[in-house]
């Protein structure tokens, strides 16, 4: 926990080296999860890894009444400068990739290294980003079904079962669930819907080396997002496919999603520059 | 005497042509429900039929017409409220003009509510009786609403309307959603110094909290009346007294729902397609389990955290829902839509006023797909033979539970 201006910021670290900013998603740590998942731990052998709970989420406190992205990313600007990161790797699943990619556009000379993983936040015409809100009203009282159809590889798939099993959860895990949505629906849903327009445009100003991650078959955030990352981001080369996961290919495919990144982290070492294989 | 209950006839205005296998065929009556259903050729004279049951509710004696906004949905055919205020306002003479109420955040600017009102208020010289909601669950699909920020949206909204009503323009509005510059809506309303506001509400203190100060009715947003009606009257009460207010039955309102018939037996086999229709179908997405109810829960997450903690400690998500009712006694036990011959609804509604204690009674006479000389025939009976029973009864359960009510309406005359 930090305390940043006067809000308290809940953060959880793991693994020694250098600093790489972890910014979370829904079917992740503190949007479901209270603690680090293998994903994260993995990820810990390569790096320090820093995750702090998004404004509302966990035990952070909620920005200004009203607040929307825009604020959310100053936010960041100043728990960064709070924990002295002037220079970090950073990482961000779905809605924290959105952020993630908006703070590259802005401060690329803080950004080391991006890495997106089934991120939000672009204008794809065609591949709507899918309803998370509509989705996390169960059926039945209870059913959870089509949730889980959107965030994971099948319904059935044993990481949304654990987080998402159609019952009255852990009053705990319920509540980080609608902190999490209470948090999308101050930044993503204005409307537009989890993305902003002109960040498209923008991207052409993160030139540092960047990895695009996208679980297969993502329903959530449609692979065409992943591509349009690839095509606007200078330093990144193609996107990456985790086999057998859906959007949460960090809780479904821990090993090969955390190896992918750990992997570029790896090539792109010494300059921050990519090192080439040929 | 103690001012009796007012009786209100509220029509909701649902789509009545879904075939009959709607249920199982479609997922829900909300948002999604495909609009390919509407018949247009059967609908011709469908809101000239509705219409002229309100009209006739008021010809009868009730004291007021009920409407309120709905989008994208089989329930209510109102996504406009103030089209059919204005129509009624031609039509009739004497009943108020309740709707309850313009969904606030739904609107760019809510001068135009201010400015609707207003209208409304003047052709109806003085008859309208102003309803204000947030509209937090279907809309934030329908109409893209953002849930987090739709209350603070809403009470600005709410407070914008009050003080351009009250106060001399222009004036700038220096809000966090809506800042304007010019202030000064013509015209004004007949009322003075504004109409009677109505919120809806369930019974979140923060807003019942809201309601009490600035003077306003409540309109408690439940279908069941059991035991938590009279908590939510208990509970409106104390946050009046810590306000150094008091609680009379006019500043609170309920909704039922009723078919009157000769006899109990003949009043349950008229009523009975009207109201599983209703039940099954319109209740589809709001309150049902069948189906995704779209009404309250995570997906809209528009209470803060601890009111949420609140929810999911008290509720049951396995408890049946007013549209699960299977049979007559499940409806009996949920309080919310009596059907029976004139001497068991009086009673009924009898009951459920003095656990209440409340005022205003809105009333739904029509349901689902009810053919309309049903409901003329059961709002005959109402008037006829249910109303003056309530009016006696509650103006001397009034009299008693609030004597200083019946003190200060002496002073006044």
């Amino acid at each position: 926990m930090v305390e940043v201006r006067g809000r308290k910021v809940a953060l959880i670290e793991s693994g020694q080296g250098e600093p790489l900013v972890y910014l979370h998603g829904f079917a992740d740590v503190h949007g479901v999860a209270a603690d680090f998942q293998p994903f994260h731990l993995r990820l810990g052998t390569a790096a320090r890894v820093i995750a702090p709970a998004h404004p509302g989420c966990a035990q952070s406190d909620e920005l200004a009444e009203g607040y929307g992205i825009e604020d959310v990313i100053f936010h960041y600007l100043e728990v960064f400068d709070a924990l002295g990161l002037t220079s970090f790797d950073l990482v961000g699943h779905c809605v924290g990739g959105w952020i993630a990619a908006e703070l590259a556009v802005r401060y690329p000379e803080r950004v080391r290294r991006l890495c997106l993983i089934g991120a939000c936040g672009l204008f794809v015409p065609g591949a709507p980003i899918g309803d998370i809100f509509l989705h996390s009203q169960p059926e039945r009282g209870v059913q959870l079904t089509s949730l889980r159809k959107l965030l994971f590889y099948t319904e059935n798939a044993p990481a949304g079962l654990r987080f998402y099993a159609s019952a009255r959860g852990d009053l705990e895990e319920e509540m980080r669930r609608y902190q999490m949505l209470r948090f999308g629906s101050f930044v993503g849903f204005k409307p537009p819907y989890f993305y902003n327009r002109v960040l498209r445009g923008r991207l052409y100003r993160a030139t540092m080396p960047a990895a695009v991650i996208w679980g297969a078959a993502d329903r959530m955030v449609p692979c065409a997002h992943g591509d349009a990352y690839v095509a606007g981001l200078p330093g990144a080369e193609d996107l990456t496919l985790i086999q057998g996961a859906g959007h949460a290919a960090p809780l479904e495919r821990a090993d090969a999603t955390a190896d992918a990144l750990i992997e570029f982290l790896a090539t792109t070492r010494d300059t921050g520059q990519r090192v080439s294989n040929g | 005497m103690t001012r009796p209950v007012q009786l209100y006839c509220w029509h909701f205005m649902s789509y009545p042509y879904l075939p009959a296998d709607f249920d199982e065929r479609y997922e829900t009556g909300w948002v999604t429900v495909p609009n390919r259903l509407w018949d247009a050729e059967r609908s011709r004279g469908l809101y000239q039929e509705y219409i002229d049951q309100l009209v006739y509710a008021d010809e009868i004696g009730f004291d007021g017409m009920v409407l309120n906004e709905h989008h994208q949905n089989i329930y209510g055919l109102m996504p406009s409220p103030n089209l059919i205020a204005a129509a009624l306002s031609q039509r009739t003479k004497r009943g108020k003009i309740v709707i309850l109420g313009n969904l606030l955040p739904l609107h760019l600017n809510p001068l135009r509510m201010a400015e609707e009102y207003a209208m409304l208020d003047n052709m109806s010289d003085g008859r309208l009786i102003a309803g204000f909601a947030p509209g937090s669950g279907p809309e934030t699909f329908n109409y893209d609403v953002p849930s987090a920020p739709s209350r603070g949206q809403f009470w600005e909204a709410v407070d914008l309307i009050h003080r351009a009503w009250t106060e001399d323009g222009p004036f700038a509005w220096e809000g966090r959603h809506y800042p304007l510059r010019y202030v000064n809506p013509w015209p004004r309303p007949t009322q003075q110094p504004h109409p009677p506001v109505w919120i809806p509400s369930s019974r979140s203190t923060e807003t019942l909290v809201n309601i009490a100060k600035r003077g306003y009715c409540y309109f408690l947003s439940s279908r069941s009346h059991g035991s938590e009606t009279a908590k939510s009257q208990a509970q409106f009460a104390k946050v009046l007294e810590e306000q150094g207010s008091r609680f009379d039955p006019f500043r609170m309102g309920i909704l039922m729902s009723a078919h009157v018939g000769d006899t109990d037996a003949q009043a349950q086999d008229e009523a009975k397609e009207g109201v599983w229709y209703f039940l099954k179908n319109c209740l589809k997405g709001h309150l049902r389990r069948e189906g995704r109810m779209l009404t309250a829960g995570p997906g809209i997450p528009y209470i803060p955290p601890s009111e949420f903690r609140n929810y999911l400690k008290f509720s049951d998500p396995n408890a049946p829902l007013l549209g699960d009712a299977e049979d007559w006694a499940d409806l009996q036990r949920a309080q919310s839509i009596i059907v029976g011959g004139p001497d068991t609804v009086a009673r009924r509604i009898i009951d459920i006023v003095e656990h209440a204690k409340c005022g205003h009674l809105l009333i739904q006479f029509h349901m689902g797909n009810m053919p309309d000389a049903l409901v003329r025939k059961s709002m005959t009976l109402f008037a006829r033979e249910v109303a003056p029973r309530l009016r006696e009864h509650s103006a001397r359960l009034f009299g008693r539970h609030f004597p200083e009510m019946e003190r200060s309406a002496e002073m006044a005359q």
